[in-house]
């Protein structure tokens, strides 16, 4: 089966605060938001040998500055949007997965989401949207 | 509260000399603030009296070494007098355990440098060296890719170009990378702004301006003189040092706004960069050089989080951030350009300019925070120099006797020669380097021996840079690979017809504390002072990076690395090193030693043999034979020898030709083609009238696209196949 | 008479400097137009997006800076037939904002300058632009010889053209291709192309002809002291090469 992993940043996000200023000037109502990149990898069963393995590729993985989770599905969460490429490149990742948070620091509705994408994040000549 | 991490690199007979002065125990930031300001990154405790023995002076020096970085006189345009600025500094440690960000902040450090000095920055240049990258998915190689993806993604995005740089791979780097930074500037010599505040500067405002101060990077003065094992990359997490290139090329651009309305104005002004050390080792090092001291407000500083203890804050190494001491009246100007015209809170979250305090007229270094004094100290205590005189044993190198080398196969050597990783084609990597941003590019780096510039709109004037330090050499004999470093970078500049007009050097060694591996540094500075001396050149700026060792004990090999810097009247006449013409005079000149010790032809034969020796004499007779034939208008094409020896920059000249559409060869017979003693391989229109005391008729240029070498033929295009490729594994 | 030319400056733009020198020397009437004035844009009649980063290409290279301030001004000029002229990150902004190959809507962008293939890095290369369409098409291109070269150097990490194969199809039908990538000789094939962009594509240009966008940068190969071998005059400083796109933006701005 297909383990989809999410590797974000533990130090300081630019791309992320860029997001979150670029998206309130335009009016989208976002307080919040984080920046993971997600992988896809073939699984048979044994997470934790999977983990180790990620881990092990400093191309992807560097402790120093990356954290990494394992998500229980290959699909957006709550306040999740996915912007995952059109084309799939080889080592790259399957998507970029936006979190947005409102002002009590809730998940984004899907409304919210889906104006992220159409108004910014998404570029629908190379890239699909998943909310 | 986010506190400090307890390890402080202080030691006990440092602590005591330190409470005993202020007469009470040191506060906790006082502590901190002594740690940074007295370890070796800071302090050059343990290097500081050997470099005394460095040239400094000459008559092209406008700023020798002390400040953020040397000033060199270029020449006189419009009545102008014009100058470049250079500063070199190393990023070795945080680059093996984080390298994008590593090298990437490395960049980003060695730019403030010379922007401080009033500059406009015009290139930067980075010489590398890696472990054994050719292994996939070594730990090398991740190093060796993600270092020159930092560098890139930094220079790239300020938009300053990638002038020159080099890389060697040796598995004496697999546990300490070398990532040396080179940065240029250009400023009218009247325009200089200094890096300290002058005498009559009392009551003047310090502003801080940049990156809002977080956690990050604290305690990285000491990080780099740590060992590094895995255990500490990952306890030392919280030194990682996140660059901005983003805002650094909106800090840059306000601050040459900044200069502009001081010089309009008339004013003075003192501007420096912030590194090791933070808001407390800028603002101490600033005001004491003035004989001044500083009253600092930690609750005026705009901070990221909150809840940071007062020492974090005030050694703290947040990246991208600068600190100006102004006369008042102009204060509320410059807080304008950076905070509303450059809207530097809108670039990076909590960015702006503030003033945080001011200079005094006593010489006391003073931090208040939560409006309590948390420091109080003598300013020439916590600045003045320390020293640590520690031992070092003689490096005694017992060279094997030379030998007679069995008669060489050409045909079996030289496409290894050019395949080999420290002689094949450095283009995969600096492709991914802009070269030509700013529109003033001459000779981009690879396109020569040295990068040119023409740095003034409207001036044929040209800088050329180049650097040097052959790894090789510097396992063999220290003091060797020094003044080869000089001697190299000088001949590289040259090359493209500059005169050279001053040099720094980053000297890249292991543990101080070890007498073995502090020898070596040691007479590495001798082999600069003499190189430097007989050239009569003058060192302006440099770095020293100690401990570099490995888990094991061992050092990196003896890496002093030397950049040179050369100035050209008249860009039309720079030399270029592609063959011009069928027909012409191959010469060869300069020094022709044939030892090949430290070789790559020594590597290849797995011989063990003695370094060349080295001539002043026959290298001064080099240079001056070379120019004269560029006066006279018959030299069409030249190159340095170097890695691969006289034949491959010959192979190389042709290669510059071939691709710029001229297929042109060369036939030459020569015993041992592969020698690196040095010297200049030139195309002649004609050889009457040169010097042949100093220079060997090697051969004659060709219509033919092949290589003829002793009667070996080989087709070029197959040689560019086999030179042109290797690199491209790591750097696809 | 001579019309005024703005030569804006986004944060994070870097090659504004060479990019005003080489209009001023090719004739035109050229300013610096700052980020935190964009209502002075209203007094220019043509508007050059130099390169560099506009915040850093964060999030895709051109996305952030299309909704920028001063956007709203070239957008408005571009629809009342004012030039627009994008060169490598401006050529990004330009299109991300819709105005080039402009069949879409304003800030719809139907195609993308996105990352270089087949490997994902920044790639800095001399290359050639040859002109694709016949000269009057474009305004800016109006005085160039047929089949024109420009040198130029590729600078980019996302220069590659990538859209939908119906949009593909609507740049070629609709004539959008202003110019391919192609040797010294003027051959045109895949070796030449720096970033494996789609048909090969430099540059874009919209359907009225007064917005072209290109990714290599000719005024970095605008003088003869940047081409020494090529060098067209003994003068060292004389703009040559790159600067004929310059020359003939110049003319178009002057005939406005």
């Amino acid at each position: 089966m297909t383990r989809a992993i999410a590797i974000g940043l533990k130090i300081p996000d630019n791309t992320a605060y860029t997001a979150l200023v670029a998206l309130r000037r335009l009016g989208v109502a976002v307080e919040g938001v984080e920046r993971n990149e997600v992988f896809f990898f073939d699984d048979d069963g044994d997470v934790a040998a999977l983990v180790r393995r990620v881990k092990a590729d400093e191309t992807i993985f560097n402790p120093n500055k990356h954290r990494l989770e394992v998500l229980a599905q290959a699909a957006p969460r709550p306040g999740e949007l996915w912007v995952e490429p059109l084309e799939r490149a080889p080592n790259r990742a399957a998507a970029v997965a936006w979190r947005l948070t409102d002002a009590r620091g809730l998940p984004a509705s899907s409304q919210v989401l889906e104006a992220a994408a159409d108004r910014l994040l998404c570029n629908p000549a190379i890239d699909r949207a998943r909310v | 509260m986010l506190h400090s991490a307890p390890s402080v690199a202080l030691r006990e007979d440092e602590v005591e000399r330190i409470a005993q002065r202020l007469g009470r125990e040191p506060s906790a930031v006082e502590l901190a603030a002594f740690d940074a300001q007295w370890s070796e990154h800071c302090s050059y405790k343990s290097s500081r009296h050997h470099l005394k023995r460095l040239p400094v002076s000459g008559s092209s020096v406008v700023l020798g070494p002390g400040e953020d970085a040397g000033i060199l006189h270029l020449g006189i345009h419009d009545g102008e007098r014009y100058a470049v600025v250079i500063a070199h500094e190393s990023h070795n440690h945080p680059s093996q355990v984080v390298p994008f960000e590593g090298a990437a902040t490395g960049v980003g450090g060695i730019v403030r440098d010379v922007l401080c000095m009033g500059a406009q920055v015009i290139a930067v240049a980075d010489p590398l060296r890696f472990g054994r990258a050719d292994a996939a998915e070594s730990h090398a190689r991740y190093v060796a890719q993600a270092a020159v993806d930092g560098i890139g993604a930094y220079g790239n995005a300020i938009g300053v170009p990638n002038l020159a740089g080099d890389v060697y791979f040796d598995a004496g780097f697999d546990e300490n990378c070398l990532i040396n930074v080179v940065a240029l500037g250009l400023v009218k010599e009247s325009n200089v702004i200094h890096s300290h505040v002058p005498k009559d500067a009392d009551g003047w405002e310090i502003v801080l301006v940049g990156k809002a101060t977080d956690a990050s990077g604290f305690g990285g003065a000491s990080f780099s003189s740590l060992t590094l094992d895995a255990e500490d990359a990952e306890a030392n997490k919280g030194a990682v040092q996140v660059p901005d290139p983003f805002l650094k090329s909106v800090l840059m651009r306000a601050s040459y706004r900044t200069f502009a309305l001081l010089h309009e104005r008339k004013l003075e002004a003192a501007f420096k960069d912030l590194g090791a050390g933070g808001i407390m080792g800028c603002s101490a090092e600033m005001t004491a050089g003035g004989g001044h001291g500083a009253a600092i407000d930690l609750d005026r500083v705009n901070v990221a989080l909150e809840g940071m203890a007062p020492e974090v804050i005030a050694v703290g190494e947040t990246q991208e951030r600068l600190m100006w001491a102004l006369p008042p009246a102009i204060v509320p100007d410059v807080l304008r350009i950076y905070n509303e015209e450059f809207t530097l809170p809108e670039v990076a979250y909590n960015a702006r300019a503030s003033v945080i305090g001011r200079v005094t007229a006593d010489k006391r270094y003073v931090l208040r925070y939560d409006g309590a004094v948390v420091m109080d100290v003598e300013s020439d205590f916590l600045t003045g120099s320390i020293r640590d005189e520690l031992p070092y044993t003689e490096v005694i190198r017992h060279a094997a006797p030379a030998n007679e080398l069995a008669a060489v196969s050409v045909e079996y050597l030289l496409p290894r020669v050019l395949a080999h990783r420290d002689v094949c084609s450095r283009e995969p990597l600096y492709r991914r380097y802009d070269a030509v941003v700013r529109g003033c590019t001459v000779l981009p780096r690879g396109a020569a021996d040295a990068g040119v510039l023409a740095p003034i709109p409207g001036s044929p004037l040209g800088v050329a840079l180049a650097v040097a330090g052959n790894p090789r050499y510097g396992r063999i004999d220290p003091r060797y690979a020094a003044e080869h470093a000089v001697i190299e970078a000088v001949r590289r500049v040259v090359a493209v017809g500059a005169q050279p007009i001053g040099l720094t050097d980053c000297l890249n060694f292991g543990n101080p504390r070890k007498p073995d591996q502090y020898g070596e540094f040691v007479r590495a500075v001798d082999g600069l002072a003499c190189a430097a001396d007989a050239l009569t050149l003058p060192f302006v700026s440099g770095n020293v990076s100690l401990y570099n060792e490995s888990a094991d004990g061992s050092a990196v090999p003896a890496s002093p690395i030397v950049a040179c810097v050369g100035a050209i009247e008249d860009v039309g006449q720079v030399i270029t090193p592609g063959l011009k013409h069928a027909g012409s005079t191959l010469l060869w000149i300069g020094s022709r030693e044939l030892a090949v010790g430290g070789s790559v032809l020594a590597e290849l034969l797995g011989v063990d043999e003695p370094l060349p020796a080295l001539s002043y004499g026959a290298e001064r007779t080099a240079i001056g034979i070379l120019r004269d034939a560029a006066a006279r208008g018959i030299l069409r094409s030249c190159r340095a020898v170097s890695d691969g020896g006289m034949l491959t920059a010959l192979v190389r000249m042709a290669f510059d030709a071939f691709t710029a559409g001229r297929p042109i060869g060369a036939e030459i017979d020569f015993g041992n083609p592969f020698c690196e003693s040095g010297g200049f391989v030139c195309e002649v229109s004609d050889a009457a009238g040169v010097d042949l005391t100093g220079a060997l008729q090697i051969g004659v240029t060709t219509e033919a696209p092949e290589l003829v070498v002793n009667g070996t033929h080989f087709s070029l295009a197959q040689l560019y196949e086999i030179w042109s490729k290797p690199l491209s594994e790591i750097y696809p | 008479m001579s019309g005024r030319i703005a030569v804006l400056v986004f944060p994070g733009t870097n090659s504004e400097d060479e990019t005003l020198r080489v209009l001023r020397d090719c004739g035109g009437d050229a300013e610096l137009v700052h980020w935190s004035s964009p209502e002075r844009l209203a007094g220019y009649d043509a508007y050059v997006l130099s390169g560099g980063f506009a915040h850093e290409d964060r999030i895709r290279a051109g996305a952030v800076a299309a909704h920028d301030r001063m956007m709203d001004y070239v957008i408005q000029g571009a629809q009342r037939g004012k030039l627009v002229f994008g060169i490598c990150n401006g050529a990004q902004i330009v299109l991300e904002a819709g105005l080039v190959p402009g069949t879409g809507a304003i800030r719809k962008p139907t195609a993308a300058f996105t990352h270089n293939a087949p490997a994902p890095h920044f790639v800095c290369r001399h290359v050639y632009m040859k002109l694709a369409i016949e000269p009057a098409r474009c305004a800016i291109t109006a005085s160039l010889p047929r089949d024109a070269l420009v040198p130029s150097w590729a600078a980019h990490g996302e220069g590659r053209l990538a859209a939908t194969s119906k949009h593909l199809d609507e740049i070629v039908t609709g004539g959008h291709l202003a110019f391919v990538y192609a040797h010294a000789d003027g051959t045109v094939d895949d070796a030449a192309v720096p970033n494996g962009s789609a048909l090969r594509c430099a540059g874009l240009v919209n359907r009225e002809g007064n917005v072209l966008a290109i990714m290599p940068h000719a005024e970095r190969d605008a003088w003869n002291f940047n081409h020494l071998e090529r060098s067209d005059s003994g003068d060292v400083l004389a703009p040559s090469g790159g600067s004929i796109i310059f020359r003939s933006f110049v003319e178009a701005v002057s005939q406005l």
